[in-house]
């Protein structure tokens, strides 16, 4: 177990360095000039100039990423153009939020996947089936952000039943406020999750050791939930953790849609205004959180199944 | 700017700036008399105005700081013009109204201005409003080389305080535009010395004359709240408890807010969105008359726009009608002068080129590119607007052989573009900040003392640039008047760029609203609203 775990931790920091690499690399290849951005279009170019000369972006490439990373070994994370303030301070005062909406959706999309594949192995290719996996499809093809402006006409704007966008400063209010937000963004992964368990129950259910479970007598809830479950559980398992780097990147378009003030809000916004430290910052921090999660999930599921630590 | 529908999610370089100019003739009648009544939908509602509540005013842009002489972005210029107030103010019709000044005794030479400024006026801390206050503040704002509006004060060469109640400024040669550019926000008043704090803490609780005050402000947050200040010159005013401010940059989001009740009031409501929320029993929508004019620009550096003829040949081809109609839905009006109606000295008779394809092929077998060409245009990709009058041109332009390939390049990556002369047809959008026009006659014409030759084009005509300048030192308003509608007329016929619209600003409003009005300059204020 600690070998594999070994292995797993070098690779996860390998992912954060070369995401972090590519980050920079991308910011610095596109065009468009933060120092402009924010003079605005009457400056002269000395003004620019001398602004440049501020934040270091007149130095050569490799240069502006040491110097990257000699202010990250020492906790520095830059300091935002456009608000001024520490990108610490505006990651800080954002987390919770995109945290609250990623738990929320996760547990939404546990919530919603279980029972759903459980029904649709269990009455395998009855109308129940059929109805899952046509809903699991037509979920594949939805946009995040139509089936969030629905929610919203329906449930906040016609029926006042959730607020339509923000999440307001009370903890009730912000339970009620990432109601819908982390719907919308459950339903991103739900499909794929309910196809990845429903067949891995379908396949456990076939398996012979089940089969052997029935003889012995012991009723079909318990067939389920004690056996044919753990064993399908894996590969889900696995499946979320990989989905949760999706549902990080999607938090980018539900907290737009949503008005919600997250790590994903602040990226769109920062990538638009070339607020490099701001992007920098964020883009490992959600690297970061991703590949932690990679982890945990890839340790459970080897605690859970020997072949995988011992292959 | 209000039709921003589309725009780059998030922050958006709304380089809108609330200001306040000098307007000696009443230029701000409109055309149509329907435009007074959309200037202001709500004054109609007559009743005694109540006291108390909080307005809930969602906004696109949030601020990030403050300080009037460091802003340039709406989100700030918004919030500050409710705590700082300059000693002119522009009102929703376009005219320059005494403020914390009362008045101004001029030299016969022009260039010495005699202040009075408004007695009783207190900052919100209670402290009287002083002479030194004015100079210390105007003095800041205009040596701030790192201002993005300190170039509005480069007349001035110094101010003294005279007394506590009268200030003196002295300007480096007759300047007509002055007591408009005294009246941009960026002059607002803030106490001497920062009332002896550092200039940080000064604004983390910043101390006015406006209406309302802010304290622990923090960049960055999903709301600011002002509160009413007791102190207000205006007795009585402002009706308001507090205001508060949800900065919400998703325009979907914002709209559906002001439907759920969520907020009273919404800025730039996306054009095809009006109808719906005026078809809804408890909004209505305010389309102001904005000083701002959309444009296609030529690139003059390139041999194919050099050439007027092509330049009038194009711009005889495009029907500003059909643009509006395709990308505005109705709310904004074609383009004809480079002023837009709302601004002062705008010139009604200035000649329009087109729509005519007969006279737009007879122009360009005039040219030396009589058969035709292939061209590029470049637009920011992020507003809709701009994709829809992109694609309308380039069917306009086809019948004349002239085959255009549309640019369509993220907000930053586009202004890198065409600053760097990097196109050859561009869009995007000229405003005023002040009432005065000098600012877009200089910026869009004088191509060496303008900052933008002319206006990223390089147009470069001696006649024009002579006439800009003999209207900066001319006060007389009839003179001044001819001077101007001289040089619309020379930027008709010579076609440095094609003004296609004049977009208003969109506001979607709560039938509870009271007092709500938008200047030209995109500048509201709110110690006038009430809530029913």
């Amino acid at each position: 177990m600690k070998a594999y775990a070994a292995r797993r931790l070098a690779s996860a920091a390998l992912v954060a360095v070369g995401v972090t690499v590519g980050t920079f690399l991308l910011l610095h290849v596109e065009p468009g000039d933060p120092a402009r951005l924010v003079l605005g279009e009457h400056a002269s170019p000395s003004e620019v100039a001398a602004l440049r000369h501020q934040w270091g972006l007149d130095r050569s490439l490799p240069h502006q990423f040491v110097r990257f990373l000699g202010d990250l070994a020492h906790g520095n994370l830059g300091t935002s153009y456009v608000d001024k303030v520490p990108a610490a301070t505006l990651i800080e005062q954002r987390a919770g939020l995109t945290l609250a909406l990623v738990v929320t959706a996760t547990l939404f999309s546990v919530l919603i996947t279980v029972p759903l594949a459980a029904a649709a192995a269990a009455r395998r290719d009855r109308p129940v089936d059929h109805a899952v996996r046509g809903l699991s499809v037509f979920g594949l093809g939805l946009p995040a952000f139509w089936f969030g402006i629905v929610l919203i006409e329906l449930l906040a704007v016609r029926s006042h039943v959730f607020p339509v966008g923000g999440w307001g400063s009370s903890v009730q209010d912000h339970l009620r406020g990432l109601v819908l937000p982390g719907l919308t963004a459950a339903f991103g992964i739900v499909p794929i999750l309910v196809r990845s368990l429903r067949v891995g129950m379908i396949e456990v259910l076939d398996a012979d050791f089940v089969a052997t479970v029935r003889a012995k007598g012991i009723g079909e809830r318990r067939v389920l939930f004690a056996h044919v479950a753990r064993n399908a559980l894996v590969p889900t398992l696995t499946l979320l953790g990989i989905n949760v780097a999706f549902l990080v990147g999607s938090t980018v378009v539900v907290e737009q849609v949503f008005a919600l003030n997250g790590l994903g809000s602040l990226l769109l916004r920062s990538i638009t205004d070339r607020d490099f430290p701001v992007v920098q910052s964020v883009t490992l921090v959600m690297a970061a959180a991703v590949v932690v999660v990679n982890l945990l999930t890839d340790l459970v599921a080897a605690r859970l199944d020997p072949r995988i630590r011992l292959g | 700017m209000s039709n921003l529908y589309d725009k780059p999610l998030s922050r958006r370089d709304l380089v809108r700036y609330g200001a306040a100019g000098a307007a000696v003739v009443t230029l701000g009648s409109l055309p149509g008399v329907s435009r007074a009544a959309a200037r202001r939908p709500l004054d109609a509602l007559a009743g005694t105005p109540k006291h108390g509540g909080t307005l809930k005013f969602g906004r696109s842009v949030a601020p990030t700081q403050l300080d009037p002489a460091n802003s340039i972005i709406a989100g700030d210029v918004y919030t500050l013009d409710k705590i700082f107030e300059p000693l002119y103010i522009t009102s929703p019709a376009g005219k320059l109204t005494p403020w914390l000044a009362t008045g101004y005794d001029v030299s016969k030479d022009r260039k010495t201005f005699t202040f009075h400024l408004r007695p009783g006026v207190k900052f919100s801390d209670g402290t009287p409003l002083t002479a030194a206050d004015v100079v210390f503040s105007i003095d800041r704002a205009r040596k701030n080389s790192k201002g993005p509006l300190s170039f509005l004060d480069g007349a001035i060469t110094s101010l003294e305080a005279k007394g506590t109640s009268d200030v003196i400024a002295h300007l480096s040669a007759p300047w007509a535009p002055f007591l408009s550019d005294i009246s941009v926000f960026a002059n607002g008043i803030l106490p001497a010395n920062f009332g002896g704090k550092t200039e940080a803490e000064f604004f983390a609780n910043p101390i006015g004359t406006g209406p309302f005050t802010v304290s622990g402000f923090k960049s960055d947050a999903t709301s600011l709240t002002l509160k009413r200040n007791p102190n207000y010159w205006q007795a009585g005013k402002p009706y308001l408890d507090a205001v508060e401010f949800d900065f919400v940059d998703n325009d979907n989001q914002r709209v559906l807010q002001l439907r759920g009740g969520q907020v009273h009031i919404s800025d730039s409501i996306p054009p095809a969105q009006v109808a719906s929320l005026k078809a809804a029993s408890n909004l209505t929508v305010g389309l102001y008359p904005a000083w701002e004019v959309d444009l296609l620009v030529f690139n003059e550096q390139d041999a194919k726009y050099a050439d007027r003829h092509v330049r009038r040949a194009i711009t005889y081809a495009i029907d500003r009608n059909a643009l509006v109609h395709a990308a505005s839905f109705g709310t904004a009006k074609p383009g004809g002068s480079f002023f837009p109606p709302s601004l002062q000295y705008y010139a009604k008779g200035t000649s329009i080129l087109g729509p005519s394809l007969a006279k737009a092929k007879a122009e360009l077998a005039k040219s030396s590119f009589a058969t035709g060409f292939k061209t590029s245009l470049l637009i920011d990709g992020g507003v809709q607007k701009w994709r829809t009058f992109a694609q309308v041109i380039q069917q306009q332009l086809k019948p004349l052989g002239i085959d255009v390939t549309i640019r369509a390049l993220d907000h930053a990556a586009f202004e890198a573009a065409f600053q760097k002369y990097d196109y050859e047809l561009f869009i995007d959008y000229a405003i005023n900040d002040i009432s005065d026009p000098d600012e877009m006659a200089s910026f869009e014409v004088d191509v060496k003392n303008g900052g933008s030759k002319s206006y990223w084009s390089n147009y470069d005509n001696p006649k024009a640039i002579a006439l800009v300048r003999k209207a900066q030192a001319e006060f007389d308003p009839g003179k001044r008047a001819k001077l101007y509608a001289q040089i619309q007329e020379l930027v008709a016929q010579d076609a440095p760029f094609v003004p296609l619209d004049y977009p208003p600003y969109i506001y979607g409003v709560s039938k509870q609203v009271n007092g709500f009005a938008v200047n030209p300059g995109g500048a509201y204020r709110l110690e006038d609203v009430w809530l029913a």
